[in-house]
C-alpha cells in the first residue's frame, strides 16, 4: 500500500514540477522585461549607473 | 560501454542546462554585459599586465585571454567560456556525491541543477563577473583534487593548471584560496605546498596591487552601495542562504521577488533536515571541507549587510580591502555545499519510493525544481543576455589610433556605456579594450544616486587637464600627462573638445596630440611584474612538461 502512495506522490510531483516549469518558462518569455535592466535609466549627471541598489 | 556513457551524463545534463540558460548569447557575435567585455583581439599591452596607471582590477584575466585570442578568436573564447564554466562546475559537483560515477545517476542530477541553477550564477552572469564564475566551477574539482593531495600526499598535477585558472581576479582567487586550503589543510607538508601554490597563481594581482598600493583603497561610500541586499521579496539574510542578494537591483531576476522565491525558499529549509543525515554519512574531514567554506563566504557577505561601516573603515584603510565589499560575491563558497545537500535530499527522498519508474519520475523532477524556481533565467535570462556585434568604427579606430606615441584617453570621462547597437544594455566602456595602447578611463561609478569616486590619479589628472580653458591648453596638459591619442564618443554623451590632428571621425572620433610626454613603465615594476607572472605560468608551465614527459614515456612502452 505503501509503495502505491510513493509511487502515485512520485508522479504528482514529477507532474507539478514540470507543468509549472513550462508554465513559468512560457511566462517569463513572454512577459514584458519590466524589470529589464535596459529601462533603467541614469539618475546622476548624464552617467550610466553602474547599477542600482 | 554503457557505464562509460553514463559517467558523462551529469556533464550532457550541465551541458544542457547551459544551453538552455545562455540561449541567444550563444549566437554568433559577443555578450556585453555590465563588467563583461569581450573584443575580437586584446592587445597585448602593458596594463594588461597590470602596469598601467589604474588599480589592477582585470588581472590576470585580461592578460590571459589577451594571449589566448592570439589562438582563438574572442568571440569564440567568449562562448567556450561562457559555456565552460557551467559544463565543468555542473560535472564537478555530481563527482562530489558519493559513490562511483556509474550509480546514483539522478541524484548526480539533481546536484548539477542546483549548482548551475542558482540565483548567484544568473546575477553573476549578468553582472559580467566571469573570472568568478570560473572560479565557481573549479570549486568542486579543487575541493576533489586538494583530497586526493592530502589523502596521497602527492599534488595532482591538473591542480597546476587549475589553480592559475581560478585565480583570473582578486577575488576569485581569494575564493580558490579558500576552498584549496580546505581541501587540502592537514598534514603539513601539502598544505605549505598548496599556500606556495596559491600565492604563485595570485601573484599577478597581488604584487601588482602591490605597486598601486599608495591609490589601492576605495571610496568608503562603496561599501554601502555594493553590500549584501535583499531585493526580492525574501529578507536579507535568507535571500543569502538561498545564493542571492546581490547590491544591484537591475540584475535580480524578477522570479526573485514573488511566491517562487519563497518555495524555494521552503525547499531550502527541507535541505536543513537533511544536514544531520549528511553530516553522519560524511566524514567529519570531508564534511569540513564544504563546511569551513560556506561559513566563511555566508559570514563575509552577512559582514556587508550588518556592519558596512567595518567594511567601509576596511576598503578606505586598507590597500586592497574593497575586495571584500562585494558581499553576495563571496557566497560563490556556500554553492557547493547547498548542492552536496541537495543531492543528499533528493536521494533520502527517492529511496522513499521502490519501483524504478516512479522513482526516475520523482528524481528528474527533482532535477527540474532549480529550473522551476528561476524560470526567467532560460534562453539568456529571458534576453537579457544576447550576442551582438560591433560597430566596424571600433575597428577603424583601433586602427587609426595604433601606433601613435603615448598612451589613450577614452572621453567622455564617464566607466559605463549604454549603446543602441548592444539593446540598449549597460556594459563597462568597450572601447578601451579595442585600443593597442594603454588606456586612460574613467573609474567612477554611480550606483543609484551615489558617485563613487575611482583610484586611479590619471584620471582625475587628465580631469584637470580638461577643465582648461580652451581646446588647445586641454591638448598641451593633456599630452604632458603622456597622452598621446583621445578617443571621443560622440554618441556617449558631452565632452569638452581637445584640439589634435583627427586621425577619425565619425560616431568615433580619433585625434592625435602633438609632442606626448611618452610615460615609461619604472624599471622595477617591470622586473616585480617579471617576478609575479613567472610565478603565475610556471604551473601551467610544469604542467605541459609532465604531459610530454608522460606522453613519451607512453611512447617509448
Amino acid at each position: 500500500m505503501g509503495s502505491i502512495v510513493a509511487a502515485f506522490g512520485s508522479l504528482v510531483i514529477g507532474g507539478v514540477v514540470a507543468t509549472t516549469t513550462i508554465v513559468g518558462v512560457v511566462q517569463s518569455q513572454t512577459a514584458a522585461p519590466d524589470k529589464s535592466p535596459v529601462s533603467v535609466n541614469s539618475t546622476v549627471d548624464d552617467l550610466v549607473a553602474y547599477g542600482s541598489d | 560501454m554503457r557505464e562509460r556513457a553514463q559517467a558523462w551524463l551529469p556533464a550532457a545534463w550541465a551541458a544542457v542546462l547551459a544551453l538552455v540558460l545562455l540561449g541567444p548569447a550563444l549566437a554568433p557575435g559577443f555578450v556585453l554585459t555590465y563588467d563583461m567585455v569581450w573584443v575580437p583581439d586584446l592587445a597585448v599591452r602593458p596594463d594588461v599586465w597590470g602596469l598601467g596607471s589604474g588599480l589592477p582590477r582585470a588581472v590576470p584575466s585580461d592578460a590571459v585571454v589577451a594571449l589566448l585570442d592570439e589562438l582563438v578568436p574572442g568571440a569564440l573564447l567568449q562562448k567556450l567560456v561562457l559555456v565552460g564554466f557551467l559544463v565543468a562546475g555542473g560535472a564537478g559537483i555530481a563527482r562530489l556525491v558519493p559513490g562511483p560515477p556509474t550509480e546514483r545517476r539522478a541524484v548526480r542530477l539533481v546536484a548539477v541543477s542546483a549548482y548551475v541553477w542558482t540565483p548567484f550564477v544568473a546575477e553573476r552572469l549578468l553582472l559580467g563577473a566571469w573570472p568568478v564564475l570560473v572560479a565557481h566551477a573549479l570549486l568542486p574539482w579543487l575541493v576533489l583534487l586538494g583530497r586526493r593531495w592530502r589523502v596521497t600526499g602527492r599534488a595532482p598535477a591538473a591542480l597546476l593548471v587549475l589553480v592559475p585558472l581560478g585565480c583570473l581576479s582578486a577575488s576569485a582567487g581569494l575564493a580558490t584560496a579558500v576552498v584549496l586550503l580546505a581541501a587540502v589543510a592537514g598534514p603539513r607538508r601539502p598544505t605549505l605546498r598548496a599556500v606556495a601554490l596559491l600565492v604563485a597563481a595570485n601573484a599577478p594581482w597581488l604584487v601588482t596591487g602591490l605597486l598601486h598600493a599608495a591609490d589601492a583603497t576605495s571610496d568608503r561610500a562603496g561599501a554601502e552601495a555594493f553590500a549584501l541586499q535583499g531585493h526580492g521579496t525574501l529578507p536579507t539574510p535568507l535571500e543569502a542562504l538561498a545564493l542571492g542578494g546581490t547590491w544591484n537591483s537591475e540584475v535580480v531576476l524578477p522570479s526573485r521577488d514573488g511566491i517562487l522565491a519563497w518555495v524555494g525558499l521552503v525547499l531550502l529549509a527541507a535541505l536543513l533536515l537533511a544536514v544531520r543525515g549528511w553530516w553522519a554519512a560524511t566524514s567529519r574531514r570531508e564534511a569540513l571541507t564544504l563546511v569551513v567554506p560556506w561559513a566563511f563566504g555566508l559570514s563575509l557577505a552577512l559582514l556587508t549587510w550588518v556592519a558596512p561601516g567595518a567594511v567601509a573603515w576596511l576598503a578606505a584603510t586598507v590597500p586592497g580591502g574593497g575586495l571584500v565589499r562585494d558581499g553576495a560575491r563571496s557566497l560563490v563558497l556556500c554553492a557547493p555545499l547547498v548542492a552536496v545537500l541537495a543531492a543528499h535530499a533528493a536521494a533520502r527522498v527517492a529511496a522513499r519510493v521502490v519501483e524504478e519508474g516512479p522513482r526516475l519520475v520523482l528524481a528528474g523532477a527533482l532535477a527540474l525544481v532549480p529550473v522551476m524556481l528561476m524560470p526567467d533565467a532560460t534562453f539568456g535570462l529571458a534576453s537579457r543576455l544576447e550576442a551582438v556585434d560591433y560597430p566596424a568604427s571600433y575597428a577603424v579606430a583601433r586602427k587609426a589610433a595604433a601606433g601613435v606615441p603615448g598612451d589613450a584617453l577614452v572621453l567622455p570621462l564617464s566607466s559605463y556605456r549604454q549603446p543602441r547597437w548592444n539593446g540598449g544594455r549597460k556594459v563597462l566602456d568597450p572601447l578601451p579594450r579595442w585600443l593597442t595602447s594603454d588606456v586612460v578611463a574613467s573609474d567612477r561609478l554611480v550606483v543609484g544616486t551615489t558617485v563613487l569616486q575611482g583610484e586611479d590619479p590619471r584620471v582625475s589628472a587628465a580631469a584637470d587637464a580638461l577643465a582648461e580653458s580652451t581646446p588647445e591648453a586641454r591638448a598641451a596638459a593633456l599630452a604632458d600627462l603622456g597622452f598621446g591619442v583621445v578617443v571621443v564618443e560622440l554618441d556617449a554623451g558631452e565632452a569638452p573638445e581637445v584640439a589634435g590632428r583627427v586621425l577619425l571621425d565619425g560616431d568615433l572620433r580619433v585625434l592625435a596630440l602633438d609632442r606626448p610626454d611618452v610615460r615609461e613603465v619604472p624599471a622595477g615594476w617591470a622586473v616585480a611584474a617579471v617576478v609575479a607572472w613567472s610565478a603565475y605560468a610556471a604551473g601551467p608551465a610544469l604542467a605541459l612538461v609532465l604531459v610530454v614527459r608522460r606522453r613519451r614515456s607512453d611512447q617509448r612502452r
